[in-house]
């Protein structure tokens, strides 16, 4: 009996709602347009307990005699390095050479057979090994009771896209 | 079934000794000079696919003494330019503690805080590493120079070596087979090692190419219209698991490392294999 007069909204009603839609746009158009913040290098911030000044070694004065040795030892050094590179260089190119002149045997023995020892091998790569360490494993090691904690902080870098 | 023998026929040899001067200067190449083209369509060459099957090292090399010094001189140069830790600055602390509580002469009561002293703490670490005992690096097998065993030499590549019996001589050599129509010759490299460690072992090839070759001719007397000589290509692998069964094989494998080769192959093999090895 008693009733509300019925509430016209229909025309202003998606307009409203539009209007909303639209400045939600807006801010988010916004938020892109701000500079992103990017994945921090956590290498190349240095910690502030760091800066300390109580941290840092008195300068040592090193005696003649030391910095003559070790001018000597790095002079020695460098000589060294040059000669094992030399002499890898030459490893690698008689490899090369040892290489390249079996494969022109069997050009010369077996033309087909040279074809399909020039192709690409597939399965070769991805190839992954364990370089050698300071000690052979052991065999039959128990290692101890425990468990990790992996405490590394995850970053996660959100893609906006324009 | 002629087996390959060795140009160690002096006949042979002496004739090959002339073409070897101006040519031994070129690394690993032994170009023979063929008597006379091959004219049949077949070529009279036999083809044998070899495996220079490598036992990568298990251990890094010792250094030189050169490498030890510069070793030394680069960690006492990081630790001059270096900050002081946390360790070192509470051994600091310690120490000026100590210091004072000696020229304190009224004898102040203990502090019950640092019950655990760093030199403490260091002891204890010392003890637990002390304890610890790691894997030998020089193994029993190299005490006794036992050379069939793969636990020899941690730090070197070892490779694999066969003696066969060619002719009425017994030969050291690597493992090779003889290429059938129909497979490649890395095919045929496969297949010796699977014949030899009766599937046993597990190799990684490095590529289709062959590493290497070695050619010769077969003497005289064994010299046929279709087979004038063998060439063998050497297909590199590196061994990743499995190792020979025990018996019935001694005396048969060894393995080697590069210096070692001498004691083993022919001075002409073992030229080419040499080429194609990496010294470590």
């Amino acid at each position: 009996m008693r009733a509300e007069p019925l509430q016209k909204k229909k025309k202003v009603d998606p307009k409203k709602d539009q209007a909303a839609k639209e400045r939600l746009k807006k801010r988010i158009r916004r938020l892109e347009k701000a500079s992103q913040e990017l994945v921090p290098i956590e290498d190349f911030i240095t910690p502030v307990k760091f800066l300390n000044k109580a941290r840092q070694r008195p300068p040592v004065e090193l005696p003649f005699e030391e910095n003559e040795r070790r001018a000597l030892l790095l002079k020695k050094w460098s000589l060294y390095k040059q000669c094992e590179h030399e002499m890898e260089r030459g490893a690698i190119a008689s490899l090369l050479e040892a290489q390249r002149e079996a494969l022109q045997e069997l050009k010369l023995t077996a033309p087909e057979l040279h074809a399909e020892a020039t192709k690409r091998d597939p399965s070769l790569f991805p190839f992954e090994r364990q370089g050698p360490d300071y000690t052979p494993p052991i065999t039959n090691y128990q290692p101890p009771e425990g468990r990790y904690h992996d405490i590394t902080k995850v970053y996660t870098q959100v893609e906006f896209k324009r | 079934m002629a087996a390959p023998v060795r140009l160690t026929v002096l006949g042979v040899a002496r004739g090959w000794r002339r073409f070897e001067g101006p040519w031994t200067r070129r690394l690993g190449s032994r170009s023979l000079a063929l008597a006379a083209a091959p004219s049949s369509s077949a070529s009279p060459w036999r083809l044998l696919g070899a495996l220079c099957l490598q036992r990568p090292p298990l251990v890094s090399k010792s250094l030189t003494p050169l490498q030890e010094e510069m070793k030394a001189l680069l960690q006492q140069i990081e630790v001059e330019r270096s900050l002081y830790s946390d360790h070192e600055l509470r051994a600091l602390d310690e120490a000026q503690q100590l210091a004072k509580k000696k020229s304190d002469l009224y004898g102040e009561e203990e502090d019950e805080r640092n019950i655990l002293l760093l030199q403490d703490l260091e002891d204890m670490w010392e003890q637990k590493f002390l304890q610890f005992k790691p894997g030998a690096r020089i193994t029993e097998a190299d005490v006794k120079n036992d050379r069939t065993s793969l636990h020899r030499k941690l730090d070197r590549n070892l490779i694999l070596l066969i003696k066969e019996k060619l002719g009425d001589q017994d030969v050291w050599m690597l493992p090779q087979a003889e290429w059938q129509p129909g497979e490649t010759l890395r095919r045929t490299a496969e297949r010796t090692l699977a014949t030899l460690s009766e599937n046993n072992m597990e190799a990684k090839f490095l590529g289709n190419a062959p590493c290497g070759h070695y050619k010769f001719k077969f003497p005289q007397a064994m010299r046929t219209e279709s087979s004038l000589g063998a060439k063998i290509f050497f297909f590199k692998a590196l061994l990743l698991t499995g190792d020979f069964f025990e018996a019935g094989k001694k005396g048969h494998h060894v393995w080697v490392s590069k210096e070692e080769l001498g004691d083993y192959l022919k001075p002409k093999y073992l030229a080419q294999v040499r080429s194609f090895l990496l010294d470590l």
